[in-house]
């Protein structure tokens, strides 16, 4: 044994096999890099990307103005500044709605808090910017988000099956809704 | 007083070829030690600029000719701006005595003029020596001058490496000149033509296959190449001695490494493997054909040159970096021993068994 160890010594045995390995490499090509800005990798179905206001499918916007995303965020992203809709007492809206996107982490703890499902996940990721402070989204920001993610919206609550209406008050795990 | 003129338009002009192939040579080297280094590791290498990434060596020549150039304060301004010099010149001035092929003289304007070695000293092994020693100045120098403790270590080390396995290099070569009898490259390349066992490497009365391993080790050690490139480790010391340089001076030093590649593999394939002969000779272009020779005879060299190119980049994909302490145990108690035992047993074996 002791001889068989010393001539592997002398022969470089281990180096001549670590040589062998990446030469295997190099014939057998099969490279594992994606080309990004020019092939993009599929993303997974439960993928949480940018934020986005949503809409209903007569055009008026879901939210109601009533800050539970602002309360269960996490990182103090979304500021809401709730008022009355004008001539409905009874109704209120986000006067102005604003997401600090520079401090959000994705957890989407936001979309489960929203009683109406007026806050979506898109799928986008590409939102590197030169400057930070285009990273600070307005209302008309997040819907316009909304309106190219997600072309197909829900009809007014009161519209939808009653027994959808009231389940769909936060509860993630029903069957989705046919539009 | 013509002659005169003739002789140096005819020297600078060769002069102008080999620097002109040994620059496109290294332009090509940066581009394929990615390229390999990447399909080695199931990586692409670059692929952006031009199709394949081709056309990055010219990328990066162009960033770096037009970066900030600058001295970090408290640095030895005239010692920071002269040691790339120092790296790079020595680098390019070995070429000098590589005979490229066959020794032939040609007659221009009445001027004896050898095309394909620029000079022809009888002392060539010993001049490229002398000056890839004066290289690991511009190194340390480089290190010193910089005022950053990075530089400083990797300037120190380099010092204390470049010494050990300088005399390695010198050991492992003594074999091969007292088997061809002479210090000139030239002379030592024509000893070894015929068939591939009349190379050093192979050749009788005692082949050169120890002096051409430890030679080989000492050389990628020598141009701080991995696994020995402890002067500019980057895990550890950011780049080592050229940590503090930008723009056209961290270009020459770049420039200095990759010449010094090409230079010891040249010194390597004359020395060890016939330089330009054919493994057979039949594989060059003989009998009708024989004044074709010198072109055969320069892509047998540089296909040598290349393989052991490709072997610095093979090894550099393989192999992690040595401790210190291994690497100078290594130099001295490993090598050194092998080398003088080499000239040992070439001495007794040259003496019995002269060759014809």
């Amino acid at each position: 044994m002791k001889l068989k160890d010393w001539i592997k010594t002398i022969i470089f045995y281990e180096i001549l096999v670590g040589m062998n390995a990446t030469l295997r490499h190099l014939l057998h090509y099969k490279p594992i890099t994606l080309q990004y800005p020019h092939e993009k990798r599929s993303l997974p179905d439960s993928y949480r990307g940018m934020l986005s206001l949503l809409r209903y499918d007569d055009g008026t916007e879901k939210c109601v103005g009533c800050d539970l995303c602002e309360a269960a965020c996490p990182s103090r992203v979304i500021k809401v500044i709730s008022a009355e809709v004008p001539g409905e007492p009874t109704k209120r809206y986000a006067k102005e709605y604003y997401m600090d996107m520079t401090r959000c982490l994705f957890c989407g703890l936001c979309v489960q808090a929203c009683p109406v499902d007026a806050l979506g996940m898109t799928r986008e990721y590409e939102w590197a910017v030169y400057d930070k402070r285009h990273l600070y989204l307005n209302k008309e920001q997040l819907l316009a988000i909304g309106d190219r993610a997600f072309p197909v919206r829900e009809k007014r609550l009161e519209l939808q099956h009653p027994n959808v209406a009231f389940f769909n008050v936060a509860f993630t795990h029903l069957p989705p809704k046919d539009n | 007083m013509v002659e005169v003129g003739v002789k140096i338009v005819l020297s600078l002009t060769q002069i102008a070829v080999v620097m002109g192939v040994v620059l496109l040579t290294v332009m090509f080297l940066t581009l394929a030690e990615r390229k390999v280094l990447g399909w080695m590791q199931d990586r692409m290498g670059p692929m952006e600029v031009g199709p394949y990434g081709i056309l990055q060596p010219v990328a990066d020549g162009l960033k770096l000719f037009f970066k900030e150039d600058i001295v970090p304060a408290g640095a030895n301004k005239f010692l920071f701006s002269m040691a790339p010099l120092l790296a790079l010149v020595p680098a390019l001035i070995g070429f000098a005595v590589i005979p490229f092929g066959p020794d032939l003289t040609v007659e221009v304007f009445g001027v004896q003029f050898k095309p394909f070695v620029i000079s022809d000293i009888n002392v060539g092994i010993l001049y490229i020596l002398a000056f890839t020693s004066i290289g690991a100045y511009g190194i340390i120098l480089g290190g010193w001058a910089s005022n950053s403790k990075y530089s400083l270590l990797g300037g120190l080390r380099s010092a204390a490496q470049v010494i050990s396995y300088e005399l390695n290099v010198g050991l492992a070569i003594v074999g091969v000149l007292l088997l061809a009898g002479s210090l000139s490259l030239v002379k030592i390349t024509e000893a070894q033509t015929g068939w591939f066992w009349n190379w050093f490497i192979f050749a009788p009365p005692f082949p050169q296959i120890f002096a051409f391993v430890v030679y080989f080790i000492s050389a990628v050690a020598e141009t701080n190449r991995l696994p020995f490139d402890l002067p500019e480790a980057e895990s550890e010391l950011v780049a080592g001695f050229f940590t503090e340089y930008s723009g056209m001076r961290f270009a020459f030093f770049f420039l200095a490494e990759y010449a010094n590649m090409i230079l010891v593999s040249c010194i390597a394939a004359a020395l060890f493997l016939g330089g330009w002969n054919a493994p057979a000779p039949f594989l060059q272009f003989h009998g009708s054909l024989a004044h074709l020779l010198w072109l055969s005879a320069t892509i047998w060299f540089a296909v040598k040159v290349y393989f052991f190119l490709f072997l610095f980049f093979w090894l550099r994909a393989t192999l992690p970096r040595l401790r210190y302490d291994q690497l100078m145990r290594f130099g001295w108690k490993v090598m050194l021993p092998i080398a003088l035992g080499n000239i040992l047993i070439t001495a007794i074996a040259a003496y019995l068994f002269p060759r014809g």
